[in-house]
């Protein structure tokens, strides 16, 4: 395996990041060291400034303080170097949604440098790794939402990144689309590649990740291998929640009219 | 379920609630931010000021031999903008979106009647009151007609406010569709010609007298909601039945609305999204194989690329497709239009190019969010020229046979041969300043193009768009400058008329270096700014 070698080389360092709007403070502050080669899962409740934070790390938002580096290059001082080395797949952000599938390949591989012949053929294997072979006529305004992820993966993946990061990707996905997606992403790790990906659900963290930073409002709670921030807890999930701080709230006692019958 | 066992606890109206609902959604848009408030105020106070001198004009002109062609055309102009309104400004009705009630369990007939309600409340029926006073005072004579006229105006204010409120939820189930394009476009297209039917109608009264309107103003008299001011005006002429009949026309056609209106509510909140179905049965279309032609024709790399994609997004994107067909349209009309009336001067020929060059403004809005993909490719200022050129390329593609072809047209059609040479510098050197301070606006003062509705600037960002497009255009003309001094200069001296012939390569090549200029001086604010431009086109 290529973990021996990505002992000791950071695929991202994020030292010192902040970001606010207006009165609010998104991300309050953060280091991260992830390493490289491997599957890094970024979890933690909505709002906790994962978006923002997989935003700034990757250039699409200005940070007020703080610096960020991929694969020892600093994204805003070099970005010829850091932009040639990722893939994004961001959440809440639109695609050229009136292209067909094939085009928007095309479009985002060319647009690159890549030379044509080769867009093509890397697009027409993606897609079918993908199954998006049957739709990839269909304009993207049409695609569903598991079909839309996938696009945004291939077109991701396209250029093949050192560094991939994508924001909630199996959120409002299929199984079998989320199984297609991981195997793609499982096959692209073990040749060396780091993916970083954010998530709110915790069994599919622990079931994919090698490594695992927890943020909640803003900062990162904790960071490491899985097993070691999982540390006595049975689950992730259970870890995560003593991590955030959340009781067991007893809901129940409040909310005694619900249920029943009666209205 | 039972409405029997429901009837003796339910029956609360929910009119009140809506009515609250929609003071509160407007009192909470106006906290939002200072800005808002002071946009809602000033348009809000000009709009008052603009009816209250409007009713006094309309009172003091109360007998005068043609106000009652006045007051049912006005009405009628009144409803035509009612029933556009909503295609261009959703946000008026945006507050009462009837899709965001679909889960409450309301039934078609009450929530009609309650949106009506609300739809009441505003500074649109305000206007339309205080216009509507003034239409039905300055017809009304006697006490008979001034009954006649209370109920008139109610009337007439319904229709104009239900004739909204119908557009708009057919206008949803429109856009829920991906036929909603065609509609833009076709939006697009009825203000172009609708104002150009306005300057006409506007020259032909400067010409004339108020008597021409007359038989246009017999016809719309029995059109509603002009026929309830065609109702009062009856009534002060004593024909009593015709009155009648008039108003009963008002109120059928109301009912009708309102009947149109409650029936697409039920299908808009009882059946699917159509975009869910689309997705299953839309049948797949081979769409690569007509840009695969495209495609051959044009440069390679990223210039290529970016050209390509512009262009597909010109045909395929209804936002850009309407803005386009908007452009092409006016930019036609005017000159064409007003050279086949004998009035105007090859020089309008220039407005195709104007109108045209304002596609070039906002390019990253166009973009929406997907800019994000653009962004990550974009390192070095470099990377940021080509894809600006990329993008100015596109739209010359378009741009300058047809600008071409217009000035000919117009040159043609007044037959002013001589004048084409300096009429076409003149136009090329105006589209190269347009595309410069396109270029740079583009990366200065990005704006978001929401994708819902028809509405082209996002909440907040009003500020931004007038001073990309206005101030842009005023620098243009400034830079043009040298080439209209020129021109002028070849009409007036004596030896000039011999030099006009050099405008046509003057202006092109002013034109061009423009354009030139422009993009090197905007790739590397781009290529600085790339987040802060992402942020700003990320709000629609």
């Amino acid at each position: 395996m290529e973990g021996a070698v990505a002992v000791g080389t950071s695929a991202v360092r994020v030292q010192g990041l902040w970001k606010r709007f207006g009165q609010q403070v998104a991300v309050a502050g953060i280091d991260l060291e992830l390493p490289a080669g491997k599957f890094v899962g970024l979890v933690g409740p909505n709002g906790a400034g994962k978006t923002t934070t997989l935003s700034m790390v990757t250039g699409l938002l200005r940070p007020d303080q703080g610096a960020v580096e991929i694969a020892g290059h600093d994204v805003w001082r070099d970005p010829v170097a850091v932009k040639a080395r990722i893939g994004v797949l961001p959440e809440g952000l639109r695609l050229f949604e009136r292209l067909s599938g094939r085009e928007l390949l095309s479009y985002s591989g060319r647009l690159r440098g890549l030379p044509g012949n080769e867009v093509d053929r890397r697009a027409t294997q993606l897609l079918d790794v993908l199954d998006l072979a049957g739709a990839q006529h269909k304009l993207v305004v049409d695609y569903s939402t598991g079909m839309r992820k996938k696009i945004g993966l291939a077109a991701a993946l396209l250029h093949n990144p050192e560094v991939l990061f994508l924001d909630e990707p199996f959120e409002g996905v299929d199984p079998v689309s989320a199984q297609t997606i991981r195997g793609v992403l499982e096959r692209y790790t073990a040749s060396g590649a780091t993916v970083v990906f954010s998530s709110h659900v915790m069994e599919l963290v622990e079931s994919l990740c090698d490594w695992v930073a927890v943020m909640a409002a803003g900062r990162i709670r904790a960071q490491g291998p899985l097993a070691e921030v999982r540390g006595e807890a049975p689950t992730l999930q259970q870890a995560f929640l003593e991590l955030v701080g959340a009781r067991d709230r007893d809901a129940g006692s409040h909310l005694d009219w619900l249920g029943g019958g009666s209205r | 379920m039972s409405t029997a066992t429901e009837a003796p606890t339910a029956a609360p109206s929910i009119t009140p609630v809506v009515v609250r609902l929609k003071l509160s959604l407007l009192r909470n848009g106006l906290r939002q931010s200072g800005g808002r408030r002071a946009a809602f105020i000033t348009s809000a106070v000009v709009a008052l000021l603009f009816a209250a001198l409007q009713l006094l004009g309309l009172v003091l002109l109360r007998g005068h031999a043609h106000i009652a062609s006045v007051a049912v055309i006005g009405v009628a102009v009144l409803a035509l903008g009612w029933a556009v309104m909503p295609l261009f400004f959703p946000s008026g009705d945006e507050t009462l979106d009837p899709t965001r009630l679909v889960m409450l369990p309301l039934r078609p007939r009450p929530l009609v009647n309650a949106l009506l309600a609300a739809s009441l409340i505003g500074i649109g029926p305000l206007f339309t009151v205080l216009l509507l006073v003034g239409c039905v005072i300055s017809v009304a004579h006697g006490a008979v007609a001034l009954a006649v006229a209370v109920l008139a105006l109610a009337l007439a204010l319904l229709v104009c406010v239900a004739l909204a409120r119908t557009v708009a939820a057919a206008n949803i189930r429109l856009l829920t569709s991906r036929k909603g394009r065609d509609l833009a476009v076709l939006s697009g297209l009825v203000i172009a010609i609708g104002m150009q039917v306005v300057n006409f109608g506007m020259q032909r009264l400067g010409s004339t007298d108020l008597g021409r309107l007359d038989p246009v103003a017999d016809v719309l008299r029995w059109v509603p909601p002009a026929s309830a001011v065609g109702a009062v005006d009856s009534a002060s002429r004593g024909s009593y039945g015709v009155a009648v009949a008039q108003l009963a026309l008002t109120a059928a056609v109301l009912a009708a609305l309102l009947a149109v209106w409650g029936r697409s509510l039920d299908r808009l909140m009882t059946s699917p999204d159509s975009s869910t179905l689309q997705a299953v049965d839309a049948p797949v279309r081979k769409r690569t194989r007509e840009g695969g032609g495209l495609a051959r024709l044009l440069p390679s790399g990223r210039t290529g690329t970016v050209m390509e994609r512009s262009l597909r997004y010109i045909w395929r994107d209804p936002k850009t497709k309407a803005a386009w067909a908007t452009s092409l349209a006016i930019g036609l009309i005017v000159p064409v239009f007003n050279a086949l009336q004998g009035t105007g001067t090859p020089y309008f020929a220039c407005f195709a190019a104007g109108m045209l060059g304002i596609q070039m403004y906002n390019q990253f809005g166009q973009d929406t969010s997907a800019f994000w993909m653009v962004a990550l490719t974009i390192s070095s200022p470099r990377d940021a020229y080509v894809e600006l050129r990329g993008r100015a390329l596109a739209l010359l593609a378009i741009t300058l046979p047809y600008a071409t072809l217009v000035t000919v047209l117009t040159t043609g059609l007044l037959g002013e041969w001589s004048r084409l040479p300096e009429v076409l510098g003149l136009s090329f050197a105006l589209l190269g300043a347009m595309l410069a301070t396109g270029a740079w606006t583009s990366a200065r003062f990005p704006y978001s193009i929401p994708q819902e509705g028809f509405k082209n600037v996002a909440p907040g960002q009003a500020g931004l768009a007038w001073i990309s497009i206005f101030g842009g255009m005023v620098a243009a003309a400034l830079l043009c400058s040298p080439v209209i001094a020129l021109t002028i200069w070849s009409n007036v001296s004596a030896t000039g008329g011999s030099w006009s012939r050099l405008l046509l390569p003057v202006g092109a090549a002013y034109g061009a270096g423009l354009t030139l200029l422009g993009l090197r001086l905007a790739a590397p604010r781009t290529a600085a700014r790339l987040p802060e431009i992402l942020t700003a086109v990320s709000k629609g």
